[in-house]
């Protein structure tokens, strides 16, 4: 069973490089591996590296706020980079308004924005409740009979 | 299998970067890869038919559902790639890096899977912006190299099962609550399906059209074009403005034992109207509905004695290019929604739709909708 699913793979493997060599005209083997070993350099030793800096910039936040800015940010950062090729709109084309036919930089920030909103408002109720806690606290003590 | 991870390895403190939390993200990908794999053969094979491969015409919108869980499903693929890549990180620095060769194959592996899998993603993600700054043709590499995927998947699948039955199984070994200020499992959980969802949602509407004004962040939307239909390869770019515009145009029906037929656009005026409404629906995810009107396929073949089985080639006015022909098998040749279109919403195609003459089918795939046709070859 092991065997068999091992050898299925390697056999997949086996169609998927031989099929690039095959088409050679179309897939540009050298440029395919330029690409294929790019994207691995690209996102382990840049976005990640990168990810890891801007993570430890937000620790310095207090704890209970970390998790929803975090969040806001994974969220944020992630449809930034989806929608950065619409963004930079190399596939406009004058000929054909119907391809990529909306403002992309301006959606964009208007997407932000909203998950900006949505973050700082957790936070902001995360610190009002904090306070009421302390307030409620302070009532308390000061209720005590002394 | 516990991992020496040493050096940076050992740096990674966080919880999520454990076996569990992996698993889950790992089951969820290996779904999320199969499901594009497979629409993605459907693709593949709806646009290069093999001799013995006859794709039904019905359900009329099963190419674009298929294609949009392909490009949607892909999009909202990214953040659950970044996710279990994150997680695994660490093991990027494991110490030493190579124990024994079946380690190493192990590792080459992986490598394989991980490269494949940030390739698929990121061209995916760049075609559908049209935007190629690679020198490959998009569906050669990005076909071609969902094979390794899928098989380096499979192995790393066998290798981690165990792991992950041991994993997934139990419960949670250490806090789920407040891990000091971090995410939690749950939370990171969280966060990966807001994203997911968030990208999806900014994407959708340009395939359901319902929630086409969400669709702020989609490189289309349905309405925006000549007739409010979008376009995909313009006139100008297929090189048939002249031709297409030409007042002796005719469509020629010809090959086999047949009568040989020319029709011209006043022919097929003359021949009953048919009126369907069927969508565009594009190999990169968007698909429009629209109404057209003009005359069965099925009638001018029957009109030229056409074998009942032919396979028909559809022929367009373009000089070249990979989309200039398009097959076309008798299940959509003999559906009635199969029409020689000549009218788009009540009025005269636009040229950039295909002016004088297009094909539009049910459960197709839009390069195959062929436009400003100058032939039908029965074969």
């Amino acid at each position: 069973m092991k065997a068999a699913a091992y050898a299925l793979g390697a056999a997949l493997v086996a169609v998927g490089l031989g099929g690039l060599l095959a088409h050679a005209a179309d897939t540009r083997p050298l440029g395919w591996l330029a690409w294929f070993a790019g994207v691995v350099i690209a996102h382990d030793f840049v976005l990640v590296p990168a990810v890891l800096a801007l993570a430890a910039l937000l620790t310095r936040a207090p704890a209970r706020y970390r998790t929803p800015a975090r969040a806001a940010a994974v969220i944020g950062g992630i449809l930034a980079l989806v929608s950065l090729p619409l963004v930079l709109g190399f596939g406009r084309s004058s000929a054909n308004p119907s391809q990529l036919p909306l403002p992309y930089g301006r959606n964009l920030l208007i997407v932000l924005s909203v998950i900006a909103i949505a973050g700082g408002a957790v936070i902001g109720r995360r610190a009002w409740s904090a306070r009421a806690r302390r307030t409620a606290g302070d009532t308390d003590r000061d209720e005590r009979p002394s | 299998m516990v991992r020496r991870v040493e050096l940076i390895g050992r740096s990674f403190s966080s919880r999520l970067h454990d076996e569990r939390v992996s698993a889950w993200l790992g089951i969820w990908l290996g779904a999320s890869f199969a499901a594009a794999f497979v629409t993605g053969l459907i693709s593949h094979f709806m646009q290069h038919p093999a001799g013995w491969l006859v794709w039904p015409s019905r359900p009329v919108n099963l190419y674009r559902v298929t294609q949009g869980v392909h490009v949607i499903g892909g999009l909202a693929t990214v953040p659950l790639l970044l996710a279990k890549l994150w997680v695994a990180y660490p093991k990027l620095w494991q110490w030493p890096p190579l124990r024994s060769l079946g380690h190493a194959i192990e590792r080459g592996f992986v490598a394989l899977l991980v490269a494949g899998s940030l390739f698929e993603l990121v061209t995916g993600v760049l075609n559908i912006d049209y935007w190629y700054p690679f020198p490959f043709n998009f569906p050669a590499a990005h076909y071609w190299t969902a094979y390794i995927v899928t098989g380096a998947l499979i192995i790393h699948i066998v290798n981690q099962a165990s792991a992950v039955r041991r994993s997934v199984g139990r419960a949670p070994a250490g806090a789920t609550g407040d891990a000091g200020g971090g995410l939690t499992r749950r939370g990171l959980f969280a966060v990966v399906a807001g994203a997911s969802g968030a990208v999806a949602a900014v994407t959708v509407g340009e395939t359901v059209s319902p929630l086409a004004g969400l669709a702020v962040l989609a490189p289309r939307r349905p309405g925006v074009g000549p007739q409010h239909l979008p376009v995909n390869k313009t006139a100008t770019a297929a090189r048939v403005t002249r031709t297409a515009l030409d007042p002796g145009w005719r469509l020629a029906v010809a090959g086999g034992s047949i009568r040989g037929l020319s029709l011209s656009l006043a022919d097929l005026r003359g021949m009953p109207r048919h009126e369907v409404r069927l969508p565009i629906s594009c190999v990169e995810g968007w698909s429009a509905e629209a109404t057209w009107a003009g005359v069965r396929v099925r009638d001018v073949l029957e009109m030229a004695g056409a074998d009942p089985h032919a396979r028909i080639t559809v022929e367009s006015l373009e000089p070249g290019g990979r989309y200039r022909t398009s097959p076309l098998d008798w299940p959509h040749w003999h559906d009635p929604r199969t029409l020689l279109a000549i009218e788009l919403g009540g009025a005269p195609l636009a040229l950039d739709h295909g002016y004088p003459c297009r094909l539009i089918a049910p459960d197709r795939p839009g390069a195959m909708q062929t436009k400003w046709l100058a032939r039908l070859t029965i074969t």
